[in-house]
């Protein structure tokens, strides 16, 4: 499935400047329905709320390191959940260590990335999750 | 023009400096904290709280405050690992003098637009952390790596990635 810039997209970073960062080069690339949460925990339960509401996130991007809820416990929470088995997710770190990409990869991770990145890099990144 | 003279960058750079001096702010309240109590443990909170300046810092080339913030994260991520109260007194002090050095750093980044500060000497703030480094260097876990090791380029993260099928 290719990606579509259309698509309802979760960006998930407890610091906003990273959270804005992201949303340029997003917004650069055509998206233009970007939801924003600043931890896993509201995350998980926009997650959850919006698939509800009929208008599931498509695409999830988010950090690695946020203080109530970690982005490898909010993988994990989505992962155990049938309805989101197959939810694009993009880990965004500053972590680059071998044993955190093979945990994130068996948790489930689509992909990962380390910060600092230019556009170039998440736009690879999204073309090898959506090919 | 670096990034953070770019127009089309100011109301983030805007978000960078007020969301840093922040969280600088709680970084000089976890080591008031750490002084009082010596648990190395607000050390590890310590380091979780700088990491989070640190991506956005590289990310907006603000390459002094992303290293800064790097040293700090790092050496107090292996610094909470230790019982050697002497040197954890030291590590504070160290730390402390971190934080003052981005503040100063962040604060000039408000100012100029450049992250040069009058007066700081980096040069002797890396000797301190050289010198820290040494007396850690039997402690792997630099990070909030769930196991230990050294950082990767993307690039090997991306070969790894492969390897395991992404």
């Amino acid at each position: 499935m290719a990606f579509n810039p259309k698509q309802k997209i979760l960006i998930v970073d407890d610091m906003s400047t990273m959270r804005k960062i992201i949303k340029n080069m997003l917004t650069k690339m055509g998206c233009n329905d970007l939801t924003e949460a600043e931890d896993g925990e509201p995350a998980w339960k926009m997650i959850q709320e919006a698939h509800e509401a009929g208008q599931p996130f498509e695409f999830i991007v988010s950090d690695w390191n946020m203080p109530q809820m970690s982005g490898l416990d909010l993988l994990k929470h989505i992962r155990e959940d049938e309805r989101f088995k197959t939810l694009p997710f993009l880990m965004i770190t500053a972590e680059a260590e071998q044993s955190n990409v093979v945990i994130a990869v068996k948790a489930g991770v689509s992909n990962f990335i380390v910060k600092p990145f230019a556009i170039t890099t998440l736009k690879e990144k999204i073309d090898k999750i959506f090919p | 023009m670096s990034m953070l003279q770019d127009e089309d960058m100011a109301e983030v750079v805007d978000d960078f400096i007020k969301e840093s001096k922040s969280i600088l702010d709680t970084c000089e309240e976890i080591l008031d904290e750490f002084e009082d109590e010596e648990d190395p443990a607000l050390l590890e909170k310590f380091g979780q709280t700088i990491d989070r300046i640190m991506g956005a810092a590289k990310s907006l080339e603000a390459n002094t405050t992303g290293t800064l913030t790097e040293l700090g994260k790092t050496i107090s991520y292996k610094a909470s690992q230790s019982t050697d109260k002497e040197l954890l007194t030291i590590v504070g002090a160290i730390l402390f003098d971190l934080v003052d050095a981005t503040k100063r750093v962040v604060n000039n980044i408000e100012l100029t637009k450049e992250e040069k500060a009058h007066g700081l000497n980096l040069e002797a703030m890396k000797s301190r952390f050289v010198w820290l480094a040494d007396k850690f260097k039997n402690i792997d876990r630099a990070s909030v790596a769930i196991g230990g090791g050294e950082a990767e380029s993307q690039e090997s993260i991306d070969n790894l990635l492969k390897n395991l099928g992404l």
